[in-house]
Formats: C-alpha cells, sequence, structure tokens
C-alpha cells in the first residue's frame, strides 16, 4: 500500500503536505509519533474514514475492499457473545455455516479462548476483551489490517500476552499492516519497518528492521539502537 | 434468606394497610366515608358475581391494550426517526412538550368534546403515554455507541446482522423501561376517562355509578380491581420481558456450546 502525495488539514492544521509513505505487502509497518501529528488521520486515510485535500492511497488488488481493524479499546457487542462477536464479521464473506464455525474457534483457540466461546463481553477481563478483538481482527478475511494502538493502557505482562497472540496469528497468516502506536519498544516488537512522524512532508525516521519477528529481545543491540533512534526522532519532533 | 426477609417485610406492610384501613373505619364509623374491609369484600364478591362485571373488566382490558399497543408501535417508529434525525426531533419538541406538561383531566375533557365515550379513554391514554415511550426511545437512539456502528461499518457486518446484534440491543432497554412505564400509565388514564365520559361498560365507568350512588364499598371494590388489574399486566410484562432474556441466553449459549464441541 502506497500513500502518495497525500495532503490532509484540518482548519488551520497541516497534518500532511505530499506526504509519501509505503507499506510493503505481508509486512508490518509501525508508526510512531507525538499526538496530533497524524497517526490516526493516517489509519482513518487508509481505511477510507477521511477525505483527501490532495494525493492518493494506492493499494494492491488483494487489499482492496474491507479492511480489518484493531482499535484501541476492542469495540465487541456487548449483547452478542464472543463466538457471535467474531463470527459475525464473517458472514459476509464466507456462506457456509460450518466453515464459518471452523475459522471462529480456530481463531479463538489461537487467543486461548476457546472455552469463553458461550460467555459476554461483559463477563470477560480487559485482556480477554482485546484477545476476542484480535480473534475477530484475524478471522476476518480482509487483507489489510490497520491496528489503533490496542495494546496502549495494558499492564506489562498482559501487553507481552497479546503481543505474543498477535505475533503468533500474523506468522500464521501475514496481511499488510500498519501499525499505530507511541510505544517504540511495541513498534520495533512487532514492525517489519519503524517510521516517526513529526514533519507534515516527510517520516522523520524511516528504518528497517531486518531480526525475525520471533527471534526478537527487547535488550537486543540492534533493537536498542532503532529504539534509540526512535526516541531521538520523537524527542526532536 | 434475603428474599424470605424481603417477602416478611412486604407482607408486613400490606398487613399494616388493611389494619390501618380496618381502624379508620371503626374510628369513622360511617358505611359511607370509610367502609371496612368485611364489607368492601362483601361488595367485591356481589360484583364479581354479578352478570356485567366480566364485560365491563374486559372492556377496559380491550381499551388499555388497544392504546398500550398503539402507543408503543408509534412511539417507537417516530422515536427512532427523531433520534435518527435531529431536525425531526426539533419540529416534534413543542408537540412533547406540551402533551408533558397538559393536565389529564383537560385531555379527558377535550377528548369529549371531540370524541365518543368509548374512544375518549383511548384517545387521552395515547396522548399522555406516547410522550413518555417517545422520549425514552429518542434517547436510546441518540445513545446508541458509535464506535460499534464505526466497527459494524469496517468489518462488513450485514445490515440484518447489526439490526439484530447492535441496534435493537441497543435500544431494547430504553423500550422495556418506556414500554413499562406507558403501560402502567394507560391503567390510570383509561379508567380515569371513562369515570368522566361514563361510557356503557368499562371499570371506570361502574366506579362513577358507584360513587353517585354514594356506594362507597362498590368504589373501593372496583377501586381494588383497578389495582389488581394494573399489577396483573405490570408482572405479566415483567415476566415478559424475563423469559425473553432468558430465552436470548439460551439460544445464544446454546449455539456457542454446540459449536465449542465439533
Amino acid at each position: 500500500m502506497q500513500f502518495q502525495n497525500i495532503s490532509k488539514s484540518y482548519a488551520q492544521n497541516c497534518i500532511f503536505d505530499s506526504f509519501n509513505l509505503e507499506i510493503e505487502a505481508h509486512t508490518i509497518l509501525s508508526v510512531v509519533g507525538p499526538s496530533g501529528e497524524g497517526k490516526t488521520t493516517l489509519l482513518q486515510i487508509a481505511a477510507g474514514l477521511v477525505e483527501l485535500d490532495g494525493g492518493r492511497v494506492i493499494k494492491e488488488a488483494e487489499e482492496q475492499g474491507s479492511i480489518s481493524y484493531l482499535f484501541q479499546e476492542p469495540r465487541l457487542l456487548p449483547s452478542s457473545t464472543v463466538f457471535s462477536n467474531v463470527e459475525l464479521a464473517l458472514r459476509s464473506f464466507v456462506s457456509s455455516r460450518t466453515e464459518r464455525e471452523a475459522v471462529v474457534l480456530h481463531y479463538l483457540k489461537m487467543v486461548g479462548l476457546s472455552d469463553s466461546a458461550c460467555l459476554y463481553p461483559a463477563q470477560l477481563s480487559g485482556g480477554m476483551r482485546q484477545r476476542v478483538a484480535i480473534a475477530r481482527a484475524f478471522a476476518h478475511p480482509a487483507k489489510l489490517m490497520l491496528l489503533d494502538e490496542p495494546f496502549q493502557s495494558l499492564d506489562i505482562k498482559l501487553k507481552v500476552t497479546l503481543l505474543n497472540a498477535f505475533i503468533r496469528l500474523w506468522e500464521e497468516s501475514p496481511r499488510t499492516t500498519l501499525f499505530v502506536t507511541h510505544d517504540p519498544k511495541e513498534a520495533i516488537l512487532l514492525g517489519d519497518a519503524v517510521c516517526c512522524l513529526g514533519d507534515p512532508k516527510k517520516p522523520l525516521l524511516y528504518q528497517k528492521i531486518h531480526i525475525p519477528r520471533k527471534a526478537r529481545n527487547i535488550g537486543d543491540q540492534t533493537l536498542l539502537a532503532v529504539e534509540a533512534s526512535l526516541v531521538q526522532a520523537l524527542v526532536s519532533s | 434468606m434475603h428474599s424470605v426477609k424481603r417477602s416478611l417485610i412486604l407482607f408486613l406492610s400490606s398487613a399494616l394497610l388493611l389494619v390501618v384501613w380496618q381502624l379508620g373505619s371503626v374510628v369513622l364509623d360511617s358505611q359511607i366515608l370509610l367502609p371496612g374491609l368485611g364489607p368492601v369484600f362483601s361488595a367485591l364478591i356481589e360484583l364479581v358475581q354479578g352478570g356485567p362485571f366480566f364485560a365491563n373488566v374486559f372492556i377496559t382490558i380491550i381499551r388499555a391494550l388497544q392504546s398500550f399497543v398503539i402507543i408503543v408501535a408509534s412511539a417507537t417508529v417516530i422515536g427512532l426517526l427523531g433520534g435518527k434525525f435531529p431536525l425531526f426531533s426539533l419540529a416534534l419538541k413543542p408537540f412533547v412538550t406540551v402533551l408533558k406538561a397538559i393536565p389529564v383531566m383537560s385531555i379527558i375533557l377535550l377528548a369529549f368534546i371531540w370524541f365518543t365515550s368509548g374512544t375518549v379513554p383511548l384517545f387521552s391514554a395515547f396522548l399522555m403515554g406516547f410522550p413518555v415511550m417517545y422520549v425514552q426511545i429518542e434517547g436510546g437512539v441518540r445513545q446508541m455507541d458509535k464506535s460499534l456502528d464505526e466497527m459494524c461499518r469496517l468489518y462488513d457486518i450485514r445490515g440484518r446482522d447489526k439490526l439484530f446484534h447492535y441496534t435493537i440491543p441497543s435500544i431494547l432497554p430504553f423500550f422495556i423501561i418506556g414500554s413499562r412505564s406507558a403501560l402502567s400509565m394507560v391503567w390510570k388514564v383509561v379508567i380515569a376517562a371513562e369515570v368522566l365520559t361514563v361510557p356503557r361498560f368499562g371499570v371506570g365507568a361502574r366506579m362513577q355509578l358507584a360513587q353517585v350512588q354514594l356506594e362507597t364499598d362498590k368504589v373501593l371494590s372496583w377501586t381494588l380491581i383497578a389495582v389488581l388489574l394494573t399489577a396483573v399486566f405490570d408482572l405479566l410484562f415483567d415476566a415478559s420481558v424475563w423469559a425473553f432474556g432468558k430465552l436470548k441466553k439460551r439460544v445464544d449459549r446454546g449455539r456457542a456450546i454446540c459449536n465449542s464441541k465439533t
């Protein structure tokens, strides 16, 4: 997916001005940036939720159409069971009920919630609800995935659990992913490339990470160096 | 233990009410001002055994249910439109405000000028109950979680699924509160309208005739019947809501459990 010369302003506030960015197919691009510098706007542009003042977004054929979206909060339907919450996202795409059920159960198992299929969101903890949201995002067949800080405001243990669940699912079914976060550590643990916003015309930093995701360790010198660059770019923006 | 305690308190307070009634009757010593429990229950049995009793009760029930159904149907449709379109809601605001403020007796008296005595209870109950239900539905639509709406859109959730899993569950609590309030109000207004307009049949009409003949025991008997009707229908309403909730959970859980076992 490519953002080609995109421009977007809100009143007098210019967010993007002929800005260019590319996400390679089947990779994760982590985007960090200070508040108000366009992280959420970039996601909304990718999702087609806001109109551009200029430029265009080019998507690969398989990335066209619907989008899989992980929000900051789980956004589950409160009166539907865990099972239904995941299954509903599939109904427009998979007509066979048996097939749908198999997909839902597979993803619930992958996030460790097979036994909670008949529970309602109110009966789950915050972390379990976010795991349902992750299962829904992956059960949905879209090849473009947008992540809007889904791991924020979680304690560190839960964050690591969810990041691992996410990585497991993503490795099983890789899709072009735009991951927005304000946490440089999350960005380097997930991204195939990291990017820092802060200038409407170009990214302040764009760097690829070649270490395989599963082998990444937060204490690794290469990752620490990338994190330091990101922090420096954030501070200087 | 808690529910036993609750039942005991309810029983004791009901018994206290009857004791106060009986004491008041003994102190006043007048069958016209306040007859005792005995004469009232005798009058009640006499009424029930009388020929037109069931016709009177039946007609009142039909009037109340008819107006309730009309209120629920119209206030739901108009409330949905009001919640969805702010301009429509604004245009309705003066009507709703006037209806909420107008005294019930004014409506009944005006309706009696315009309509026959049989239609007045229906019309009056509709005008009094409509704003109660409308305000709830309109508020419910406005309070729907917009972030869930956005989620449904992004995940391409089908219109029918969105209706049953998002729209209806979001509005249902407001629908239940509104319709329950409207149901309670309908009985009061229908009987009050029957008292004022004295149609051929109806609990209120019988109450009025008994009052004119200074048969206080019969007035109180008809009042007890009115209270009983309201209580029974409130109970039926709550039971239906409970049964619906149970049924929904059973369907949901049955399906999920069934799927987990495959």
